[in-house]
């Protein structure tokens, strides 16, 4: 049985949102996959508040940077200074590959920085090794006592 | 704040263009008497001009230390600090040396003044009694000097901020398009994939067009992408082994090597102090404009060596190509010049303009020597660049 984990991906376009849905099924994906659609509704996802009372701690953030009001930055630098929250791996998902995003999110801390893949199969094959990746090859963190 | 939002920024505040330095010139007349001084301003106020008075050396230099002058008319014989002392001193200052110093004096027309004059920079020496017309004349000449080089710095500030706009607006557009495109292209092959078996052959075809143009258009983005970013971004220089970066970029060709049977013929490369992106867009550029020009009726065969020239290396990349036709060698390094149709030969006519930029930024040249039917022979110069510790 193929281990699981809960990703939260925040992304305000729709367009990929449906293409990160799609890449989990065609790729046979074990994960389960939620959505903020931006920061202030990832922000209560991870707070649990409102909605998002019975929700599971993420066991992965998957980030998009461009995001109206807050972007990805923003919440990517609040996620990493909550001692609670910072011991989740962030993934940002961007289709910037400016070098100045790059080192700027790395500074603020994000676990990995991965550019969207141009084409479906692409974007399958992204999905499945970041699954493999945090799966079987790397340790998530414990669930802390306080979740 | 990213690097798209900060440009868009100073491209709002770039719009307020600063209105330049005042169209309308100084002259500054320094004597120690003052009947000189108002008699001299008598004679220029017809002229155009802003006209400062100083009746002394020091006064003199306290003006120009707050104002810029097309011309100055200094008094050889003054008390304390005489013409020539307080001409040698603006000569020590940055902002005043270039401007023209006229000497005005009613001593004696020896030579040796004259000489001396021009040794400490003055343009010109006048007389007392001061022939009016003469005088008139001879400011008029500075001072439309200095308009028209007043002119010329505000065009070129004008010219400077309007290529920059361009570059960031260049990079911006590239930069907010790929996202669009990306999705365009990911849908067109999710169509594909999904309900090809619901078109006949004419929708497939259609299809078809959408996703080879979304490609295209990716494609394109990313080479101006490239192309803008030349420039933008701080270059570090560092050792860099020229054998290394050349394997890394074959590598990428590897599928097209094998394809095209090519072979590659690699000489003794340099390790240099320079940039790791600027040899390996070169590299990627000129091998693969190499193994994409050919015509199918030979092996292709490319050649890269490199040989010293004094501090530079003169880098070649051979090929046997199809060549260039001589009536389009002006147009090669143009940005968007393409000379083949898309079917023939793919590209986005950025790659040459690319390898242009980059190399003279860092001050190397690019040229090519080609026959059509034989070949091309690319060449660009590298610095060794020294390494400040």
């Amino acid at each position: 049985m193929k281990k699981s984990m809960n990703i939260l991906l925040v992304e305000d376009n729709e367009g990929d949102i449906e293409l990160t849905k799609i890449a989990f099924r065609e790729g046979n994906l074990a994960s389960k996959l939620s959505v903020a659609h931006d920061g202030a509704e990832a922000l209560a996802y991870l707070s649990q508040e409102g909605v998002f009372e019975d929700t599971q701690r993420p066991d992965l953030i998957m980030l998009d940077l461009n995001m109206p009001v807050m972007s990805g930055k923003e919440l990517l630098e609040i996620i990493k200074k909550d001692d609670k929250l910072k011991s989740i791996p962030v993934i940002v998902f961007t289709s910037s590959n400016a070098r100045s995003d790059v080192s700027e999110c790395y500074n603020l801390h994000a676990n990995s920085y991965i550019l969207k893949p141009s084409n479906l199969e692409d974007y399958i094959q992204v999905a499945k090794r970041v699954e493999d990746f945090w799966t079987d090859i790397a340790q998530l963190p414990y669930l802390s006592e306080s979740w | 704040m990213s690097e798209v939002l900060a440009n868009r920024k100073i491209m709002m505040e770039a719009t307020n263009i600063d209105p330049g330095p005042e169209t309308r010139a100084n002259i500054l007349i320094v004597d120690d008497r003052k009947e000189n001084l108002i008699a001299t301003e008598k004679v220029l106020k017809n002229l155009d001009a802003v006209i400062f008075k100083a009746n002394s050396g020091n006064e003199a230099l306290s003006l120009m230390l707050r104002h810029r002058f097309a011309v100055v008319l200094l008094d050889v014989q003054m008390p304390e600090m005489d013409g020539f002392e307080t001409a040698k001193l603006m000569q020590e200052h940055e902002s005043m040396q270039n401007v023209p110093i006229i000497f005005v004096t009613a001593i004696s027309k020896e030579e040796k003044y004259a000489t001396q004059a021009a040794e400490i920079g003055a343009v010109d020496y006048i007389f007392k009694p001061i022939n009016s017309d003469i005088l008139r004349s001879k400011v008029k000449v500075y001072l439309d000097i200095y308009l028209q080089h007043q002119q010329i710095l505000r065009l070129n500030k004008t010219l400077s901020q309007s290529n920059e706009e361009l570059e960031r607006f260049a990079y911006i557009c590239s930069h907010d398009m790929q996202e669009p495109v990306r999705m365009m292209h990911s849908y067109a092959e999710l169509l594909e994939r999904k309900y090809a078996q619901l078109l006949d052959e004419t929708g497939k075809k259609y299809l078809n067009f959408i996703t080879n143009n979304a490609k295209h258009m990716q494609k394109m983005i990313s080479d101006i992408l490239g192309f803008s970013r030349v420039g933008r971004e701080e270059l570090t220089i560092e050792h860099v082994d020229c054998s290394q970066i050349l394997q890394e970029v074959l590598e990428k060709f590897t599928p097209q090597i094998q394809e095209k049977k090519a072979r590659i013929t690699i000489g003794t490369l340099p390790v240099l102090n320079t940039n790791v992106t600027l040899l390996s867009v070169l590299f990627q550029n000129l091998i693969g404009n190499g193994l994409k020009f050919q015509d199918k009726t030979k092996v292709p065969e490319i050649e890269i060596e490199a040989n010293q020239n004094g501090r530079e290396w003169i880098f070649t990349v051979r090929d046997n190509g199809i060549g260039i036709d001589p009536r389009f060698h002006a147009k090669m390094f143009t940005i968007f010049q393409r000379l083949h149709r898309r079917e023939e030969y793919p590209g986005t006519g950025i790659g040459l303009s690319t390898c242009k930029k980059f190399i003279e930024l860092q001050g190397g040249k690019i040229w090519f020597e080609s026959t059509v039917g034989q070949g091309t022979i690319f060449y660009f110069t590298i610095n060794n660049k020294q390494v400040t510790p």
